[in-house]
């Protein structure tokens, strides 16, 4: 259940949507040569990537997610893009190194990155996959640890009405941002939209917005709607202790692996739209006077994932679509001391092709220890 | 947050290849020399770049020898894929590689000090184990009674035959060998490493074991050091799995919850028993 003392702690104010862009103004002045990354509509089709102004933001559109469906409609209640933080801070492909046939390094540095970056808008489970992929990576991967340095504030905007796909408060990743962020807002409806503060920029920036302090039923029907959008995921899967302890003790229970893989064709949409899985293949891409070592994303739900020159670590799907699950709930708390590796933020399920659904197979393991 | 500024991971040191070493058909031992000092444990593992076709990861075979200004450096390699193939095919004497490392944990050889070991290797598996055994030798008074368990489908596929036999001067060794199959001029045990096993005479209470080889091999080895007496920690095994990075962000290497590239390659029996018998995990 949610801990609403904890919350009332924190001072919401009130403001409009056009206030959104006087944030970015005030970051713009504060920042000198700032980026701005977030979810945005490109085409009319939602990706992650560089922010100009608030109407580049799918601020007037709605989500409606499924298992193996996405659509956007009129509305104000956007949940996510198919793309994630990820696709900044780890894309899809990069280059790790240039080399020369006599193996000099022909340029080990990208200087073509921007400096300055602020995450705008993102949702409560991308903030905390980025906390997952810091765990990791940090500090190791060179492309990763230089793009996230680049991330000088975090602006959240909180969901006040999940999707159908959606379960972040099973996994303890929102709706509702605790920690990690410089300012949030919540859209009460199409026009008010409450803010608060998660660290001294945050701070900053509502009174160089000149943002007021939220009023009594405005408070209310913001916590009213944390609540609600809470307790309705809370139906959809039973508790993470649980899971994890029936996970636990299916690790072994191969004749249900399979089952549960049946209608799974192998693809990796799900591996490519997590925002916490970070696996890459490095290759060589040979041109005329060098090599570029490129790192691509790969998905353990891929044959080649295992995969060796004298054998398979992995050969069959059953073994690969459990590893994803078993790596998510019980390997990521182990690699990262602690956390989940999975968000609730439900992409694996909306952009399965198959419309396999995530909760449908936490369900099952639970249900065959019960 | 506070982020140091990092390196570039990936670089690899320009290195020559100085001399080959023919080991078995399929396999051969490539003396490399980094112009730097370098050092690595045994059991430790280099990635070995090759131009426009990749990284591999594969073991240190001997113990680096310092001379000087350089490092020599050996790695016995054999065929089973592209990356492998380019080397036996294209790199001899004079050709220049990419060497990145050391990575990995090593063999324990500071805690398994005054212990009874019996090594256990299949094929391959003797190459990061070799160092293993130098290391013995030129500290033999840390160690109690060494017992090298090693075999090959067939005596063509051992490797280092040429020192083989000096093993067996390295004072309270000994060396047993075997062939998966009979041989003309076989003197030694024809059938698997593993039941040498049952032959050895080690003090259980204070014997450790070193095992590596195809995972087949090790399983069996596994069961039969546990029939034997061993306890599951005192059980160590060198495992692979398909390896990209060699620094724990590539996750292709993952068993369970561990990274092979940087919580092993050397695991502890009782660390990784709950997955060693879960297929695919």
């Amino acid at each position: 259940m949610i801990k609403v003392p904890k919350l009332q702690q924190v001072k919401l104010y009130a403001g409009k949507l056009s206030d959104l862009e006087r944030v970015m103004e005030y970051l713009r002045q504060r920042f000198n040569g700032v980026t701005f990354m977030g979810y945005k509509l490109q085409n009319s089709m939602p990706v992650f990537g560089e922010i100009n102004s608030l109407s580049d933001m799918p601020i007037r559109v709605s989500d409606i997610q499924r298992p193996g469906y996405y659509e956007l409609v009129a509305g104000y209640r956007f949940r996510l893009s198919y793309a994630s933080p990820k696709w900044y801070l780890l894309p899809p492909e990069h280059s790790i190194l240039k080399v020369s046939p006599d193996y000099e390094f022909v340029d080990s540095t990208n200087n073509s990155l921007a400096n300055k970056v602020v995450m705008f808008g993102i949702k409560s489970c991308d903030l905390n996959a980025i906390a997952v992929l810091d765990a990791i990576l940090i500090g190791k991967h060179p492309i990763y640890t230089k793009k996230r340095s680049s991330v000088i504030a975090i602006i959240i905007e909180e969901c006040l009405e999940p999707a159908e796909t959606c379960f972040c408060s099973i996994t303890g990743t929102g709706p509702t941002v605790l920690r990690g962020y410089d300012l949030a807002y919540a859209r009460l409806d199409e026009d008010i939209v409450i803010f608060k503060a998660g660290s001294t920029l945050g701070e900053e920036i509502i009174k160089a917005a000149g943002l007021r302090e939220a009023v009594q039923e405005q408070v209310k029907s913001y916590y009213n709607a944390v609540e609600r959008a809470m307790s309705i995921m809370s139906t959809r899967l039973p508790h993470l202790e649980e899971i994890q302890k029936a996970l636990r003790r299916n690790v072994i229970n191969e004749k249900l692996w399979k089952t549960l893989s049946e209608k799974c064709t192998g693809c990796g949409n799900c591996n490519y739209v997590c925002p916490t899985c970070f696996c890459v293949e490095i290759v060589d891409r040979v041109e005329e006077s060098y090599t570029t070592r490129t790192a691509l994303w790969t998905a353990c739900r891929t044959y080649t994932y295992g995969l060796v020159a004298g054998g398979h670590f992995r050969r069959d799907l059953y073994m690969r679509y459990k590893h994803f699950i078993l790596h998510k709930f019980l390997f990521y708390p182990k690699q990262t001391g602690g956390l989940l590796g999975c968000v609730g933020c439900g992409r694996c399920t909306t952009w399965c092709p198959l419309g396999l659904d995530l909760k449908e197979t936490l369900v099952k393991v639970v249900e065959e220890v019960r | 947050m506070t982020l140091t500024k990092l390196e570039n991971p990936f670089t690899f040191k320009r290195a020559l290849v100085v001399n080959v070493v023919k080991e078995a058909p399929d396999t051969n031992t490539y003396i490399i020399k980094l112009n730097e000092p370098y050092t690595a444990n045994p059991g430790q593992f280099n990635m070995i770049y090759v131009y426009g076709l990749g990284e591999i990861p594969i073991s240190l075979s001997n113990l680096p020898e310092h001379r000087g200004t350089y490092t020599l450096v050996n790695h016995t390699i054999r065929i089973v894929g592209a990356v492998t193939r380019a080397v036996m095919l294209h790199v001899g004497a004079g050709s220049q590689v990419g060497v990145r490392g050391p990575y990995g944990n090593g063999w324990p050889m500071r805690e398994i000090e005054g212990r009874d070991i019996v090594i256990v290797a299949g094929g391959i598996g003797m190459a990061p184990l070799r160092p293993v055994i130098k290391y013995i030798e030129n500290h033999r008074e840390r160690y109690g009674r060494v017992n090298i368990l090693y075999g090959a489908r067939n005596p063509e596929l051992l490797l280092y035959k040429y020192e083989l036999n000096k093993y067996t001067v390295i004072p309270n060794t000994n060396l047993l060998l075997s062939s998966d199959i009979p041989a003309e001029g076989w003197l030694h045990y024809v059938g698997f490493v593993t039941d040498l096993i049952n032959y050895v005479d080690v003090d259980l209470k204070n014997a450790i074991a070193l095992v590596c080889g195809p995972e087949i091999m090790m399983k069996v080895a596994i069961k039969n050091l546990l029939k034997k007496g061993f306890k599951n920690e005192d059980i160590f095994i060198s495992m692979e799995r398909r390896m990209r990075c060699g620094i724990g962000v590539c996750g292709t290497c993952q068993f369970g919850h561990y990274f092979i590239c940087k919580d092993g390659p050397v695991f502890r029996y009782s660390d990784i028993e709950e997955y060693f018998w879960v297929e695919g995990i």
